[in-house]
C-alpha cells in the first residue's frame, strides 16, 4: 500500500454512460470523476445496478454490448484522450498497458485453449516476449501467486482447473504485460470465504511487488477495506464519497456511506432450547446419495426446536443443501430418518400427506427461478392458501392482502403485478410471503440473502426475525455467509464435505476453543480492518490459510 | 478417453437399434401398399392356380415375422431379393443408382459447404448491415422456396432461355468427367441453393450466440483485432455446432434428392424410389427406403457424434 | 431510348441519395447501377430489362409492404382492439365460429361472412398502442410477409366469390394463353388457372393449418409430458420421436399417401385413423392430468365421446386423400414440435418455481397447465419457420402455383424471423 504521491495515470471527469433497454437510451453513469495515481488501488464500492463495472470497462475506453460513452466525458490514460482516440489506438492499450480481470475466470477462459496460450497471447501479439520466454514468465507468475504445480498448470484446460485456482490465472494473465493497470471486477464474489483468502492475498501481493495501479470493484466492504488504498462509493451511478481507507472506514461523511458500514449491526437476541421438549424437526443419522452416486451425507444429525433458527454453514459442496432436500422429502436419505414433532416423516414427498406438505416450506435463493415469472403476484401467494385452506373468492383475497402486508408491501400497489416489475428485495418478500401462506411451522431458507446487496439483505433478515417472533416458527437457515448467522442464528451447525463438524448455541460456536474447520470458516471471514489480512497471514502462515488448508483438515479427518 | 468411448458407443448403439425399428416399420408398411405381387408378376390373365403357385414359390404364404427376418439377413448382406419388374437382382437395379445419388450430394456439398461456412462467419462478423440483410431476405427465400420450384426456375433461365445447360440430366456411360459435371449441374445447383441457405443461417446463429459469451469479451480486453477473436477465439468453439449443421443438412440433402431427381429426370435413387412405389415393385421399394433410411440414421449420429468429439471439455477430461 | 432513361433515372437517385446523406439508399441505388451495367453489357437489353422488371417489382413490392404496416401501424394506434381484451375475445370469436358451422351445415350461404367475423375479431384484438410500437420497427420483410398471408387468407375465405371459374370447370383448350377473361392462362385439362390457384390457397391454406395444428397438439402434448414426467416416459418418448424423425419425410409421407391414398382410401379408413390420433392425444393427456383410477375412468370415456365426435367430424368435411395428407403432415412433423417443447419445458421445469410447486403437492396437470405452459408459447414460433416448406407436400406442380406456395412460405418465413428477433431481445448495435 504505496505512501508517496505518484504521477497521476488515470484522470476521468464527468464521465457519463448510457444503456440501450427497451429501445430507449437512459443514463447508467450520470458524471463521475476518478483520478487514480501510479501504483494506487482504488476500491469502488457500490450495489448492484451502481455502475461499478460500467466504469471499470470505460477505464479501458470500453463500452460494453448495449452502452455508449458519451461525447462529453472524458477519459485521460496517461496523458491520452480516450474518447478521442481512435479504436485502433484504444485497442493498443488493452492487454499491455491496462488489463482486466473479470468475475467469472470460468467464463472469462476460452474452453478450447490451455491457460498458458492464453497467458502468452497478449505479450506475443505486442511482441513483448518471445513465446518460449512468456511461457516461463507465466510459470512465474504462478509460483508467485502460489497456485499449486505452477510447472504444469498452466498446460491444463480451464475446465480442469479449480475457481480459486482459475481465478489467480486470469490474474497471472492480466500480468504477462505488465501494465500500468489492473481492473479487478468483482473477481472474489462467486468464490467461498475459503477460497477467496488466497485469492485476495495473491492480488495485493502482485499489485504490491510490480507497482501495479488497480482500481478493485466490489460490493463487499471488508474486502475493499484489505485491498484498496482509496475508496471511492457509487450509489446508481452517482458518486457518494471518497476518501482514504482508513479515514473512510472511522469517518465516513455521507448517510449513504454510513448506512453501508452499518449494515453488520442487526442482531437477534440468542434463544435457546428448551429443558424438555420434543424438537420440531429431528434430523437422525441420514446418509444420503444421488442415483449411484458416491455419499453426499454422511452421518447428519441436528435438532431444531420450535420457534428457532438453526444456521447451518458450510462451504459449495458441504450438504447444506441436499439436507434440507432430505428433509423436506425430494432426496430420501439412504440411511437414518428425519422426525416431525417425534413422528417419521415419510422419505419421498410424493408420499407425504397434505398435512404433513403444508409444515414445511421452503425459500429459495434466486428470486428470478424461485417465482414464475409469468403468474401474477395475488396468484403466487394466493395458490397455497387456497391449496391447504381452501379459501376462495373474498376470503382468498383477505388472506392475500393479509400477507402482504406481513411482509410489508403495499397490497393495492401488488396485487397485481408480475415478478419481473418487482426488484431483488421485493421477489424476496413475495417468495416469503407465499411460504407463509401455507401456515407452517418450519420455513427452510436456503441462501435467502446471499443474492441481495447488504442493505435489501438487512431488511430481509429483520423481517424474517419479526415473523418468527410473531408466528413462532422455526427456520433452518442456510448460509455460507457467517455475518449472517452472527445476526440471526440461535444454533449453528457447521458442515465440511457432507458431515456435521460441529454444533452447538451461537454464542458458543463464536468464542474458542472451536473444532479447526470452525476456527478456519471463522478467521477467513474479512473484517472491517484495513489490517485484517495481512495480521491473518502473518499469525497463520500462508500455508494455513485457504483451501489448502481446508483440504488439509480434511485429510486428516479421514 | 474412456469416457468418449462410452458415449460415441452408446449413440452406435442407438443409431443400430433405430435403424432396425424402421426397417420393421419400411417393410410393414410396404406390406400394407395396395396390389398383390403375384399379380403384379404375371399379369392379369393368370389363373388361379398359376398364383397361387407362384405365391408359394416367393413364400408370399409364410407368416409375416418370418418374411421379414428372412428379408432383414439378406439386407444385412446387401441382397435386397429379385425386382418384380426386371427380374434382376435389386442391388443391380438399384447399385449404381445409389453411386449416382451419391455423386449428386457429394458434387452439391463440396460447392455449398465451403460457401455456406465462409459466408456463414462473414454474416455473422458483419451483421445488422445491409450485407446481413440481404443475405437474411435471401437465404429465407430460398429456404422457403420448394426445391421443385426451385428447380423449375432454373430449368425456366438456365435451360430454356438461356441454352447453358441440358434441362434433363441423362447420364450415358461414355461421358467425360467434364461433360458429367455439365449435364449435373442444374440439379446440384438446385440442391446448393437450398442447402447453403440452411447452413448458412446456422452457422450465422451459431456464430454470433458464441461471440456473446464472456470470454470473447475478454479476448477483446486483451487488446485482440477482431479478425483474431473470430479466427481464434470463436471459430475452435464454433466447430461443434457447424459440423452438427454441416451433418444434418448432408442429411436433408438426402430428402432433397427425390424431388429433384425427379424434376430433372436424374437417374438416382430418388427416382428409382418413385417409379418403384408407381409401378408397385416392392422389394425395391424395401430397399430404397432401407438405404434411405440408413443413410439418414448415420449423418445423423455423425452429427451427435461430431458434437461429442469437438467438446473440450470431453477431450480432455479432468 | 429505355436505356438511356433507366440509366439517367438511377445516377439522378444515387447522386440525390448522397447529397441528402441517405446511406441505405445510396447503397441501394448505387448497387443497381452497378449490376445493371454488367448485366447490360453481357447481356445486352433483354437482361437490362429483366433487371429492370425485377428491380420495379422489388420496389413496388416494397412500396405495398410499407403501406400495409401504416395502415396496420394507425389500426394499431387508434385502439381497434380494446373491447375484444379483457376475455372477450375467445366467446366472440366462439359464438361467430358457431354461426359459421351452423351456416355451412344448413346452408344458410352466409358462411363466409362469420368465417370474416371470426378472423377479423383474431387480427384485432392484439391492435393496442403498445403493438403499434412493435410494429413501428418491424422490418419491411415482415410486413411483406404480413401483407402476403393477407391476402392469401382473403383469396381463401372468399375463393368461391373471387374465381371467376369454378374449380374443376373445363373452360377452354389445354394450355390457352392469357386473354382477359382467363388471367393466367388454362392448365393441361383447360381449366382456368388463375381460379385454380384462388381454391388451391384455399385447399393448401386449410390442409397446412389443420396439419400443423394437429401436429403441435400431439408434439406439445407429448413434449409437455416427458418434461414433467421424466424418467422412462420421457425416455421412451424421445426415442418414438427419433424414429420418426430418422424417417425421411418425404419418403414416409409418399408411402402414407401411396398406402392410404390408393385403393384403400375409403371413409372407413379415414375414420378409424382419425379416431386412432384422437385416442393417441387423449391417452397422452390423460396420462398428464388423470388423477387416481376415477379420473382415468372418466377421462377414458371423455376420450373416446371425444375422439369420435372429431373423426365424425373430420370424414364429412375432408375427403379421404385429404384425411392422409392431414395426418401425415401431423405425423410427420409433431417430433420437431416434440423436441422444441421437450426442451423448453425441460429448462422451466428445473427451475424453482416448480419445485416449489411440487412440494405443495400439486399434480401433473396443474404444473403443466399454470407453470410451465405460460413460459413455453414463445418459442413455438421457431417451429413453424423450420418445416414451413411441409405446405408444399403433393404432387410436383406446375410453375405458377408452385410459386404461389412459395410466396406463402416466404411470407410466413419473414413474419416469424420478425417475432423471434424481436422475442429473443437481441440488442445488438
Amino acid at each position: 500500500m504505496a505512501e508517496q504521491k505518484k504521477e497521476v495515470l488515470l484522470k476521468i471527469r464527468d464521465l457519463k454512460i448510457q444503456g440501450y433497454t427497451d429501445e430507449t437510451w437512459i443514463d447508467i453513469i450520470k458524471g463521475v470523476d476518478l483520478t487514480l495515481h501510479r501504483g494506487e488501488v482504488m476500491g469502488l464500492i457500490g450495489e448492484s445496478g451502481a455502475g461499478k463495472s460500467t466504469i471499470g470497462a470505460a477505464a479501458m475506453g470500453y463500452a460494453r454490448d448495449g452502452t455508449r460513452i458519451t461525447d462529453d466525458s472524458s477519459i485521460e490514460f496517461d496523458g491520452m484522450e480516450l474518447t478521442t482516440a481512435s479504436e485502433g489506438e484504444r485497442r493498443a492499450l488493452r492487454g499491455s498497458r491496462i488489463a482486466y480481470v473479470a468475475q467469472s475466470a470460468a467464463a472469462s477462459f476460452n474452453p478450447a485453449h490451455k491457460l498458458i496460450d492464453q497467458h502468452t497471447e497478449a505479450p506475443l501479439q505486442y511482441r513483448i516476449k518471445k513465446r518460449v520466454e512468456a511461457q516461463e514468465d507465466g510459470v512465474e507468475l504462478y509460483r508467485r501467486l502460489r497456485l499449486p504445480n505452477p510447472d504444469e498448470i498452466g498446460f491444463r484446460y480451464p475446465h480442469q482447473v479449480s475457481g480459486g485456482q482459475l481465478q489467480r490465472a486470469m490474474t497471472a494473465m492480466a500480468m504477462s504485460c505488465r501494465p500500468d493497470l489492473i481492473i479487478f471486477d468483482e473477481p472474489t464474489t462467486a468464490l467461498d470465504v475459503t477460497t477467496q483468502i488466497e485469492v485476495l492475498a495473491a492480488i495485493r501481493d502482485i499489485v504490491e511487488q510490480f507497482n501495479t495501479a488497480a482500481l478493485y470493484i466490489t460490493h463487499d466492504l471488508a474486502v475493499v477495506a484489505q485491498m484498496a488504498d482509496t475508496i471511492k462509493v457509487l450509489l446508481k451511478g452517482n458518486e457518494v464519497e471518497q476518501a482514504p481507507t482508513e479515514e473512510m472506514l472511522n469517518n465516513p461523511k455521507e448517510d449513504y456511506t454510513k448506512s453501508l458500514w452499518a449494515v453488520r449491526d442487526f442482531t437477534s437476541p440468542q434463544r435457546y432450547r428448551p429443558k424438555d421438549g420434543v424438537p420440531l424437526i429431528s434430523v437422525k443419522n441420514v446418509d444420503a446419495s444421488y442415483t449411484g452416486g458416491a455419499k453426499v451425507l454422511d452421518d447428519v444429525s441436528f435438532d431444531i426446536y420450535e420457534g428457532m433458527t438453526v444456521a447451518v454453514v458450510g462451504e459449495s459442496g458441504s450438504g447444506k443443501s441436499t439436507t434440507a432436500r432430505c428433509i423436506t422429502g425430494l432426496l430420501p436419505p439412504s440411511k437414518g430418518e428425519i422426525l416431525f414433532r417425534g413422528e417419521p416423516f415419510e422419505p419421498d414427498y410424493r408420499k407425504r400427506p397434505r398435512e404433513q406438505l403444508r409444515q414445511c416450506q421452503m425459500i429459495y435463493q434466486m428470486a428470478d427461478t424461485a417465482l414464475n415469472p409469468k403468474v401474477k403476484i395475488s396468484e403466487i401467494i394466493g395458490r397455497p392458501a387456497q391449496f391447504y385452506s381452501g379459501l376462495t373468492g373474498a376470503a382468498l383475497k383477505n388472506r392475500v392482502d393479509e400477507l402482504l402486508d406481513l411482509i410489508e408491501l403495499d397490497p393495492s400497489k401488488f396485487y397485481n403485478r408480475y415478478p419481473p416489475e418487482l426488484s431483488g428485495g421485493q421477489k424476496q418478500r413475495i417468495g416469503i410471503a407465499r411460504a407463509l401462506a401455507a401456515e407452517p411451522t418450519f420455513i427452510v431458507c436456503d441462501e435467502v440473502t446471499s443474492a441481495l446487496d447488504q442493505l435489501v439483505a438487512e431488511g430481509i433478515l429483520r423481517l424474517l426475525d419479526k415473523l418468527q417472533n410473531e408466528l413462532k416458527l422455526a427456520y433452518m437457515f442456510i448460509t455460507h455467509d457467517l455475518a449472517t448467522v452472527r445476526s440471526i442464528a440461535d444454533e449453528v451447525v457447521v458442515m465440511q464435505y457432507g458431515k456435521v463438524v460441529e454444533q452447538g448455541p451461537k454464542d458458543d460456536m463464536f468464542k474458542p476453543p472451536h473444532h479447526p474447520y470452525t476456527d478456519l470458516l471463522l478467521s477467513s471471514v474479512p473484517e472491517m480492518d484495513p489490517n485484517w489480512l495481512t495480521t491473518l497471514l502473518e499469525e497463520r502462515g500462508v500455508d494455513n490459510v485457504g483451501d489448502a488448508a481446508s483440504a488439509k483438515m480434511a485429510e486428516q479427518s479421514k | 478417453m474412456g469416457d468418449i468411448l462410452g458415449l460415441v458407443g452408446k449413440r452406435l448403439g442407438l443409431g443400430l437399434i433405430i435403424l432396425l425399428v424402421i426397417s420393421i416399420i419400411i417393410f410393414f408398411m410396404v406390406e400394407l401398399l395396395p396390389g398383390d405381387i403375384a399379380q403384379a408378376v404375371l399379369g392379369q390373365g393368370a389363373t388361379e392356380e398359376n398364383l397361387a403357385a407362384l405365391r408359394e414359390q416367393m413364400g408370399l404364404n409364410k407368416p409375416a415375422v418370418v418374411r421379414y427376418l428372412d428379408w432383414l439377413s439378406g439386407a444385412v448382406l446387401l441382397d435386397f431379393g429379385t425386382s418384380i419388374v426386371t427380374g434382376a437382382p435389386v442391388v443391380e437395379t438399384i447399385g449404381t443408382r445409389f453411386m449416382n445419388t451419391l455423386f449428386l450430394a457429394a458434387y452439391a456439398a463440396v460447392i455449398a459447404v465451403p460457401i455456406s461456412i465462409i459466408l456463414g462467419v462473414l454474416v455473422a462478423l458483419l451483421r445488422n448491415t445491409i450485407f446481413d440483410r440481404a443475405a437474411n431476405v435471401v437465404t429465407l427465400s430460398f429456404i422457403s422456396s420448394p426445391e421443385f420450384f426451385l428447380g423449375y426456375i432454373l430449368i425456366l433461365y438456365f435451360a430454356v432461355k438461356w441454352q447453358m445447360f441440358p434441362a434433363i440430366s441423362s447420364l450415358s456411360d461414355n461421358m467425360t468427367f467434364l461433360e458429367l459435371l455439365e449435364r449435373t449441374f442444374l440439379p446440384a445447383l438446385t440442391l446448393v441453393l437450398v442447402v447453403m441457405a440452411h447452413m448458412m443461417r446456422m452457422t450465422r446463429a451459431a456464430i454470433i450466440n458464441l461471440l456473446a459469451s464472456p470470454y470473447i469479451e475478454m479476448a477483446r480486453l486483451k487488446g485482440t483485432p477482431p479478425w483474431k477473436v473470430i479466427v481464434k477465439h470463436a471459430l475452435p468453439n464454433a466447430w461443434a455446432p457447424i459440423i452438427n449443421v454441416v451433418a444434418l443438412n448432408l442429411a436433408y440433402l438426402i430428402t432433397g434428392v427425390v424431388l429433384v431427381e425427379v424434376v430433372f429426370v436424374y437417374p438416382g435413387i430418388g427416382q428409382a424410389l418413385v417409379d418403384s412405389v408407381a409401378k408397385r415393385d416392392f422389394p425395391v421399394v424395401q430397399a430404397c427406403c432401407l438405404i434411405f433410411a440408413a443413410t439418414f440414421i448415420l449423418l445423423n449420429l455423425a452429427a451427435d457424434v461430431g458434437a461429442i468429439l469437438t467438446n473440450p471439455r470431453l477431450r480432455h477430461p479432468k | 431510348m429505355f436505356v438511356l432513361i433507366y440509366f439517367v433515372f438511377l445516377t439522378v437517385c444515387f447522386l440525390a441519395s448522397a447529397y441528402f446523406n441517405q446511406r441505405t439508399a445510396f447503397m441501394l441505388t448505387f448497387s443497381l447501377f452497378m449490376i445493371s451495367m454488367i448485366l447490360f453489357i453481357v447481356g445486352g437489353d433483354a437482361a437490362l430489362r429483366s433487371v429492370a422488371i425485377g428491380a420495379a417489382l422489388l420496389a413496388g413490392a416494397a412500396a405495398v409492404s410499407f403501406g400495409f404496416k401504416e395502415f396496420l401501424v394507425q389500426m394499431a394506434d387508434g385502439d381497434a382492439g380494446a373491447f375484444l381484451r379483457g376475455g372477450m375475445m375467445l366467446p366472440v370469436m366462439g359464438v361467430f365460429a358457431l354461426l359459421a358451422f351452423a351456416s355451412a351445415y344448413l346452408g344458410w350461404g352466409v358462411t363466409e361472412v362469420f368465417i370474416t367475423l371470426v378472423v377479423l375479431a383474431l387480427i384485432l384484438a392484439p391492435m393496442s398502442p403498445d403493438f403499434a410500437k412493435e410494429l413501428r420497427t418491424a422490418p419491411l420483410t415482415a410486413a411483406f410477409g404480413m401483407f402476403v398471408i393477407f391476402v392469401v387468407s382473403i383469396m381463401a375465405i372468399y375463393a368461391p366469390l373471387i374465381a371467376p371459374y369454378g374449380e374443376a370447370e373445363v373452360i377452354s383448350s389445354a394450355f390457352a394463353p392469357r386473354d382477359e377473361s382467363l388471367l393466367l392462362g388454362a392448365d393441361q385439362l383447360g381449366r382456368d388457372m388463375f381460379s385454380r390457384v384462388i381454391y388451391g390457397a384455399r385447399n393448401t391454406v386449410t390442409l397446412a393449418l389443420l396439419g400443423t395444428t394437429l401436429a403441435f397438439i400431439l408434439g406439445a402434448m407429448a413434449g409437455l409430458l416427458a418434461a414433467t414426467k421424466g424418467g422412462m416416459f420421457d425416455q421412451a418418448m424421445g426415442r418414438t420421436a427419433d424414429v420418426i424423425m430418422s424417417i425421411p419425410s418425404l419418403i414416409f409421407a409418399l408411402l402414407m399417401l401411396s398406402i392410404f391414398g390408393g385403393s384403400l382410401a375409403s371413409p372407413s379408413t379415414s375414420f378409424y385413423l382419425l379416431f386412432g390420433f384422437a385416442i393417441i392425444v387423449g391417452l397422452l393427456f390423460l396420462a398428464a392430468a388423470a388423477e387416481g383410477a376415477m379420473g382415468w375412468v372418466i377421462g377414458a370415456a371423455v376420450m373416446i365421446g371425444a375422439g369420435l365426435a372429431f373423426a365424425a367430424a373430420g370424414t364429412t368435411i375432408f375427403d379421404a386423400s385429404e384425411v392422409i395428407l392431414i395426418l401425415v403432415v401431423a405425423v410427420i412433423y409433431s417430433p420437431r414440435v416434440f423436441r422444441l417443447t421437450r426442451a423448453v419445458a425441460g429448462n422451466v421445469v428445473v427451475m424453482d418455481y416448480i419445485e416449489a410447486a411440487k412440494l405443495r403437492g400439486e399434480g401433473n396437470w396443474y404444473l403443466i397447465r399454470r407453470e410451465i405452459l405460460p413460459n413455453s408459447t414463445a418459442d413455438w414460433g421457431s417451429m413453424v419457420r423450420e418445416n414451413a416448406t411441409l405446405i408444399s407436400f403433393g404432387d410436383p406442380t406446375p410453375l405458377i402455383p408452385a410459386a404461389a406456395i412459395a410466396l406463402l412460405t416466404i411470407a410466413v418465413n419473414f413474419v416469424v424471423d420478425w417475432m423471434l428477433f424481436r422475442s429473443s431481445g437481441l440488442k445488438e448495435q
